[in-house]
């Protein structure tokens, strides 16, 4: 049977955003999306509200198109929703929850043409299509993803493949000599692989920013506006601001929505590194905790006047951190100039007034873009939604292989749960085949008769 | 030159595991069928180890012998010693192998063919395969005989251009004290131009089991009870049987020092082999070469038969010199005062590339022609047998202007065995691995007339009066599949030779996998359908643009009929494919708007 497919119709930006779906279990996938409010008639918008659990997604324009009219031939459903990421994201997800995958490049029209629903001449667009995401997607396969993401999945295919040849060897000892591994052998293996594989799904931009939220730290020094300017993206008066430096003490967490992504912003207290107050120096701990755990630093500075000692310093630490940082020039209703800043063109800026709201719309846009390219706590990143998805899929094999384990099953099924998440780490891995697992196994094991 | 009168629908050449059941299938499809062997003597001879099965083997000996194939019942009449392996780990792993009386498996398997029906034998040896219009139409032998034939199955064993290596002594020979098949040979690489290669294989010593110390063995005794490999053996009758013990010694460290001290003696490393060995059945010298930390190695004795004293040392695999075989001897445990009756050798043969191959074992080269066993680059009785069995099938069903009968990846390990051969190539002699199965969780020795039987009862190769109790047990599989409780009051004469018993373990089986099942069933129907999608005659994949350059060439080398197909070459990439899909349907439209017009 076709798998059912899905994928976002139209690019970022605009206020409606298009999901495709299409395949032989749309029917049932609308139905358990809707609350079994039913299919929608063929060919006409229907508004439905989108169930994510309990609680409403989103109520979007359903359009259902039955096969064989439709775009590809099959049954086919449109969803026309708000355009915030964290609904388009989420919806996807819920679609491959329920069992459709994410379509690659081409794919929809692949169906189209297949179904004869294109003539020659489109077909040709499409092959140049498919033909630039197969060289893009082989030099995805390890070496060209560069640095540490290419370590990591060298490490997870390594493992992975090796734990499979313990497995299988055992499986096919043909003097049964062998020594069977231990449960807590295989468990440590498993656990760890999981914890590569968690790590990186959890770097899914998309995927980690829509969950979780964009960790956005405010740092700055005492009294150069950052509570002011929390309170300004927030809205209310939220931190306790006044006008004694290093009122903030505690570092204060905001979950807001900018641009339909959300952000939790964390308020530090000011960094001065000859604070005597015991209290204020703990908040000084935590908030270079926050800056190590964030996603975005706002670096925010007064710019009526020139630099410290201590901002100095704290650029310099912020630069170290090689995390993506805006610079925010504060007091603009002050200053007619900035005061000089080292390798401020590195780095995007933005001058408000937290006072008047001047220049807030400019910097919201900042936080938010690119939030796809942005760089995580460790440098890694997966970008792509497709890849997320494999990631997930990976993690639930080697989840029930673990339960599978302690259910004292054999080694012929956590055999086939590993042999899953080597499937679908494919595109990321590359492929692992019986010959690759059987090389491992011949130069590792002296077997056979 | 004499030129025989009848004119055969198809030639089996090769009396060994391939072409025997080549020749049994093919005559009881009601082929008009030749089998040509050198040496009617030797006739299904087991040249190297007594045992039929083994982990992975043990299911394609289930795997033939559901479908019609003799290769199981012949092993059940010559059995001295049972072993169910793996059955500490799940029943998907479990493997059944039989120790057998070497000369009653030879011999049984001969009248079996002197028995079948359309089959004639002759011991003569084909020089030469003739071709006239591009297809085969006869065989030309050793003493100047002319046989015509439709088709050609060649299954030539280790005999093409076969050498012998003890030592740095060698000499030719297709097995030792046998000749090897020099004018085929020469026939196949230099008149066929078929693409052949070399590889090389070994075997070990057999001793006199006078003067053995059984005392410093471990004991391996006959199952019991027992269970017989062919689905048809009456398994009361066979336990009435009398069995042999094999048994169980390791090599020492002074094994290992005259390794180490005589490794440029081996023909392994003298430079004398050019031919490529099995990484997984290594001589004995390779494993101390190759796992130095390793010093202990285990050896299994296994008898040669009722009628004589010789053991088979499985593990001591080994082309030494004389002298160095005889130290080797001494240097195991229990084994000090045996004599050795055979010396161990290696022996280097041709194969041909079987990525040249359709799945129906056929030549894309010189049709009518038809490969199997170790011609094709494999190892073993028993992946020879179930090459040989699609071979002879497939030969008469060709004569027989029928569809081919491919087996999938998920029927059977037979059809792995076939797939991976013709897409993947070989790079060493292959061997068959449960891992090598994707679908390991479906492809058991408990179920393999589940899985094959209908397909045996359609094409004609299993006797009809088996068929009511087989139908009568899958449905009682089925019934308690679905009702795991249920009566079972089915009368046990009409079921025989299957059993309640049977149907219940069969439920409880699938049961502990059930999950799995289904999982295993939906990847393979997805399969199924890219196997649908046949590449259209006159369609070359290689020329489609955007494909990756790797892919595109070894396209042009495999030459894949299905879509499918062309996906399990290794390096062909999933948009390759979405490519792929594009260009055959616009080569299809193409071609329907050409003749429309």
């Amino acid at each position: 049977m076709q798998q059912t497919i899905c994928a976002l119709a139209t690019g970022t930006g605009g206020a409606v955003a298009l999901v495709r779906l299409s395949g032989p279990e749309v029917c049932r996938i609308l139905q358990e999306l809707t609350k079994h409010a039913g299919v929608p008639d063929p060919r006409r918008q229907t508004l439905c509200s989108i169930y994510d659990g309990e609680e409403i997604l989103d109520k979007a324009l359903i359009t259902y198109f039955q096969a064989p009219h439709s775009f590809t031939g099959e049954d086919v459903a449109e969803f026309a929703l708000h355009a915030s990421p964290y609904i388009k994201g989420r919806l996807l997800e819920l679609l491959c929850e329920r069992g459709a995958v994410m379509a690659r490049r081409g794919e929809f029209s692949e169906r189209a043409f297949l179904n004869g629903k294109m003539d020659l001449v489109e077909a040709e667009g499409l092959c140049d299509l498919i033909a630039s995401c197969n060289k893009a997607a082989h030099k995805l396969a390890m070496d060209s993803l560069g640095g540490k993401l290419s370590e990591r999945l060298a490490e997870i295919k390594r493992r992975l493949s090796e734990l499979l040849a313990q497995i299988e060897v055992r499986l096919d000892d043909v003097d049964e000599e062998m020594t069977p591994l231990s449960d807590k052998f295989v468990q440590g293996e498993m656990n760890a692989v999981l914890g590569h594989i968690k790590a990186l799904a959890d770097t899914f931009s998309v995927g980690k920013y829509i969950k979780d939220g964009l960790k956005t730290a405010i740092v700055g020094a005492p009294n150069s506006g950052k509570s002011s300017l929390l309170n300004a993206l927030v809205g209310f008066d939220r931190a306790i601001v006044s006008d004694q430096s290093g009122t903030t003490r505690d570092t204060v967490e905001e979950i807001l929505e900018i641009n339909g992504q959300k952000i939790i912003l964390t308020d530090t207290a000011g960094i001065r590194e000859h604070a005597l107050d015991p209290a204020e120096k703990e908040g000084m701990r935590r908030s270079h905790r926050a800056m190590e755990a964030a996603d975005l630093i706002l670096f925010v500075l007064d710019s009526s006047r020139s630099l410290t000692l201590e901002e100095k310093e704290l650029w310099r630490d912020i630069r170290r951190q090689n995390k993506r940082t805006v610079i925010v020039w504060n007091k603009k209703d002050l200053a007619a100039q900035q005061p000089p800043l080292e390798e401020q063109e590195k780095y995007p800026s933005a001058a408000v007034s937290c006072k008047t709201g001047d220049g807030l719309n400019a910097l919201k846009t900042l936080i938010t873009a690119d939030v796809t390219e942005a760089q995580t706590a460790d440098g890694l990143m997966i970008s792509n939604l497709r890849h997320y998805q494999s990631l997930l899929r990976a993690q639930t094999e080697l989840e029930s292989a673990l339960i599978r384990l302690q259910a004292q099953a054999g080694g012929e099924i956590y055999a086939e749960h590993l042999r899953g998440a080597l499937r679908y780490l494919q595109d990321l891995i590359g492929e692992v085949t019986p010959d690759d697992v059987l090389g491992i196994i011949f130069s590792k094991f002296c077997m056979g008769k | 030159m004499f030129v025989c009168e009848d004119k055969y629908d198809v030639i089996v050449i090769g009396g060994g595991h391939a072409g025997c059941e080549a020749a049994l299938a093919a005559a009881k499809l009601g082929a008009k069928t030749l089998l040509l062997t050198q040496s009617l003597d030797t006739i299904a001879q087991m040249s190297c180890n007594p045992s039929i099965g083994g982990i992975a083997k043990g299911q394609i000996v289930r795997e033939i012998d559901a479908l019609g194939g003799a290769m199981g019942r012949v092993t059940d009449h010559a059995a001295l010693h049972y072993h169910m392996l793996n059955t500490g780990k799940g029943p998907a792993v479990h493997s059944p192998r039989v120790q057998c009386d070497k000369k009653t498996y030879q011999f049984t398997f001969k009248h079996f063919l002197e028995l079948q029906p359309n089959l004639d034998i002759m011991q003569d040896e084909a020089v030469k395969i003739s071709v006239s219009d591009r297809s085969v139409d006869g065989v030309l032998t050793l003493r100047n005989t002319f046989y015509h034939a439709k088709t050609v199955i060649l299954t030539t064993g280790t005999f093409l251009a076969g050498t012998i290596h003890i030592g740095t002594e060698m000499f030719r020979g297709g097995r030792y004290n046998d000749m090897p098949s020099d004018g085929l040979a020469q026939n196949l690489r230099e008149e066929l131009k078929l693409n052949i290669l070399r590889f090389k294989t070994g075997t070990p010593m057999r001793i006199n089991a006078r003067g053995l110390d059984y005392s410093k063995f471990r004991l391996q005794p006959s199952d019991n009870p027992l269970q017989p490999i062919s689905h048809f053996t009456d398994v009361r009758e066979q336990s009435k049987r009398t069995f042999l013990n094999c048994y169980i010694t390791r090599t020492t460290l002074e094994t290992d020092k005259i390794l180490r001290e005589n490794f440029q003696r081996s023909a392994m490393y003298s430079g004398n082999i050019h031919g490529l060995g099995p990484r997984y059945c290594p001589s004995v010298e390779d494993k101390i070469k190759k796992f130095p930390e390793v010093t202990s190695h285990p050896l299994f004795l296994e008898p040669e038969g009722f009628n004589t004293e010789e053991y088979y040392i499985q593990g001591f695999s080994t082309s030494m010199p004389e002298e160095v075989q005889r130290a080797l001897i001494k240097s195991v445990p229990g084994m000090e005062k045996a004599s050795i009756t055979r010396m161990g050798y290696a022996i280097e043969y041709d194969f041909s590339d079987p990525r040249d191959l359709f799945p129906s074992l056929e030549s894309k080269r010189i049709p009518g022609l038809f490969m199997a066993g170790q011609i094709n680059g494999t190892t073993g009785y028993e992946e020879a047998g179930g090459q040989g069995l699609v071979a002879g099938i497939n030969a008469a069903l060709k004569v027989q202007e029928k569809e081919p009968f491919v087996l999938r990846r998920d029927e059977a390990y037979i059809g792995v065995l076939i797939d991976d051969l013709i897409n993947k190539g070989v790079n060493e002699p292959y061997r068959m691995f449960t891992s090598r199965a994707e679908y390991r969780i479906l492809l058991r020795n408990d179920n393999a007339d589940l899985r094959l039987m209908p397909h045996a009862f359609k094409l004609g190769m299993l006797d009809e009066k088996y068929k009511s109790a087989f139908e009568k047990y899958q449905s009682l599989c089925q019934k308690l599949i679905e009702h795991p409780t249920a009566q079972a009051d089915e009368n046990e004469q009409e079921l025989f030779p299957w059993t309640v018993e049977k149907a219940r373990a069969h439920a409880d089986i699938y049961h502990k996998y059930a999950g799995y099942y289904e999982r295993n069933k939906k990847d393979a129907e997805r399969l199924a359908e890219m196997d649908n999608v046949k590449i259209p005659e006159g369609f070359d994949p290689s020329s489609v643009r955007g494909l990756l350059f790797e892919s595109a060439q070894k396209l042009a080398s495999v030459k894949p009929q299905t879509l499918g197909q062309a996906g399990r070459i290794p390096g062909v990439t999933p948009a390759d494919l979405q490519l792929l899909a594009v260009h055959i349907e616009r080569f299809r439209r193409l071609k329907n708007a050409r003749t429309t017009r």
